[in-house]
């Protein structure tokens, strides 16, 4: 009887933990610019525990799997500025899939073998990855190495909590291509110029930012009220 | 939907898939950028020379080849999960194909990619030796259970089991489904080359020539075993020839030593000795130096033989 509430507390704490990491990611999602519903973004845990648990009470991450499409802004924000040679560019976004890892340890390139396959065969533009340990470097390797898609990798525990609503964590604003042009222009610099942020930072990573991107970091300030600045992603 | 068929039309994730697709197309022209491109680049930038351009292909070129043997080592590695080719295998005389493929695809590896392959193979539940078809070993919980101790009264510690220290890391133990597998595995492992592929010579051959921990045992046994007479250490020095300038390169090479191998390297040399200096000459004696002379013009009293006051000194006569 004692085992059995023990198993139960366990089951229930890990219900809880991965409540949040689920939320969070379609918070991750909304702020990244894909369409999600005010009711996802609100999941009660009741309602979560309703939807994904087992018949032990344990989580069954295989049944967690978000597919979300982008929003028109977000589109305006990934299409590049036209040029001679791409007088009509297409936006460089699209569905996003999200995965859940059912492997409590030892995630190789098996699970990331078979993840890619999934994001390619669906034709997802970009795929999350979310396992509960960390994934072996080759893993990694094999992760980044899919030509034309995105394919990111989190960890459960880092999307514990959401750290863009951290009390010192400013507001990262991604600039389109036709503000980002705006703005080496007004203050007459080369992108090379501005300060810049690795795709590495947990924000940038967050945001889901590429190489060449520039986001507007908006800080609270004591004498000028608001003040942003600028970093190019590297 | 024709421009979508481009890399989308393969539904694999192997990268050597891709690899192979890649080949059939000619290489990027950003690596290989022909005479016309090169020129219209340049024209919109006036501070540019063809130098410049030079240089900057040159190092875009190093990194691709950088990044595509990555690409090779991460297919060797995916290809050796699935050694041996039978589940019956036994690693301490393994099938000569098997061993034939595990020396090739070890070439380009340095230590840590080896360990990269290890901890895939724990990942896949095999043993970390790629030639062992067994399953890693599980450090068995509680007493008796190997590398741990326990200390402290029964009933104390976590679950009332005693406390107990691990004296190996888990992790170490349980990569290899027994010790002679793991003396197999970390045999080959010190004979890789530290050298990333991309920066090696041809003339370097470590970790090329990889040997079984087995083989290496039956070479031992068949060489001459060593005598201890003076004699025989003797005849094995003369045997060496030191003063063969060709083995004495071989041997500089064995101990790494390699600045005479590089000497038609990269970076283009060109010695440049400083033009003859005149030879310096001795200092010539002098009329007025046979007394000594002047010392910056002062002439030492000693040498004087009158006073500033006209008269001898009387101190000078004693």
């Amino acid at each position: 009887m004692d085992g059995d509430a023990a198993h139960s507390m366990e089951a229930e704490r890990e219900m809880t933990r991965l409540w949040r990491t689920f939320r969070t990611v379609y918070e991750l999602l909304a702020d990244r610019g894909y369409e999600v519903s005010d009711n996802e973004l609100a999941l009660p845990l009741a309602e979560f525990r309703e939807k994904y648990s087992d018949s032990l009470g344990f989580v069954e991450r295989s049944k967690m799997k978000i597919q979300a499409r982008p929003t028109e802004l977000m589109k305006m924000k990934y299409t590049p500025l036209p040029s001679k040679a791409n007088p009509n560019p297409q936006p460089d976004c699209g569905t996003i899939y999200v995965d859940f890892c059912p492997d409590a340890s030892g995630v190789g390139t098996k699970q990331v073998r078979a993840f890619n396959h999934l994001v390619d065969e669906n034709n997802f533009h970009t795929g999350i990855f979310i396992t509960q340990t960390p994934i072996s470097p080759s893993a990694v390797r094999l992760l980044s190495g899919v030509p034309g898609r995105i394919c990111e990798h989190f960890q459960e525990q880092d999307l514990l909590v959401n750290i863009t609503r951290h009390e010192l964590v400013p507001k990262h604003v991604l600039l389109s291509p036709e503000e980002k042009a705006k703005l080496l222009e007004r203050y007459r610099l080369k992108e090379s110029q501005l300060p810049r942020i690795q795709v590495s930072d947990p924000v940038a990573r967050y945001l889901g930012l590429r190489r060449g991107q520039v986001v507007k970091i908006i800080r609270k300030s004591e004498t000028a009220g608001r003040y942003a600045s600028y970093r190019w992603v590297i | 939907m024709a421009a979508q068929q481009g890399p989308n039309a393969l539904k694999t994730s192997l990268p050597e898939a891709y690899a192979a697709m890649n080949a059939q197309q000619p290489p990027p022209s950003y690596t290989h950028p022909s005479q016309e491109q090169q020129d219209k680049y340049l024209q919109g930038r006036p501070g540019a020379t063809q130098h410049h351009l030079e240089v900057a292909l040159q190092h875009a070129q190093q990194i691709q080849t950088q990044k595509d043997a990555e690409d090779v080592i991460l297919n060797h590695i995916l290809d050796l999960l699935d050694l041996p080719s039978s589940p019956s295998a036994n690693p301490a005389t393994p099938d000569i194909e098997d061993t034939n493929k595990f020396k090739g695809a070890l070439i380009p590896f340095r230590p840590s990619d080896y360990d990269n392959l290890i901890l895939e193979r724990n990942y896949g539940d095999l043993c970390g030796y790629t030639l062992c078809p067994r399953k890693h070993r599980k450090q068995k919980p509680g007493a008796g259970g190997g590398f741990q101790f326990k200390y402290g009264p029964k009933g104390s510690g976590p679950g009332g089991r005693g406390r107990s220290v691990d004296i190996v890391p888990q992790d170490q133990v349980e990569k290899w489904c027994s010790d002679a597998c793991a003396e197999r595995a970390l045999w080959i492992r010190v004979q890789l080359s530290e050298e990333p592929v991309w920066e090696r010579r041809g003339d370097n051959t470590r970790g090329t020539n990889i040997l079984l921990l087995e083989e290496a045992r039956a070479k031992r046994l068949l060489a001459p075993a060593a005598t201890g007479t003076v004699s025989a250490v003797v005849d094995d020095l003369n045997n060496l020839m030191l003063a063969n300038p060709d083995r004495s390169r071989e041997l500089a090479v064995e101990r790494g030593d390699t600045s005479s191998v590089n000497r038609n390297g990269r970076v283009p040399i060109t010695l440049q000795e400083n033009a003859g200096k005149q030879r310096a000459e001795a200092p010539q004696m002098r009329p007025d130096d046979v007394a000594g002379g002047s010392i910056e013009g002062y002439v030492p009293r000693q040498d004087r033989a009158v006073d500033e006051d006209g008269d001898i000194d009387l101190f000078d006569q004693i």
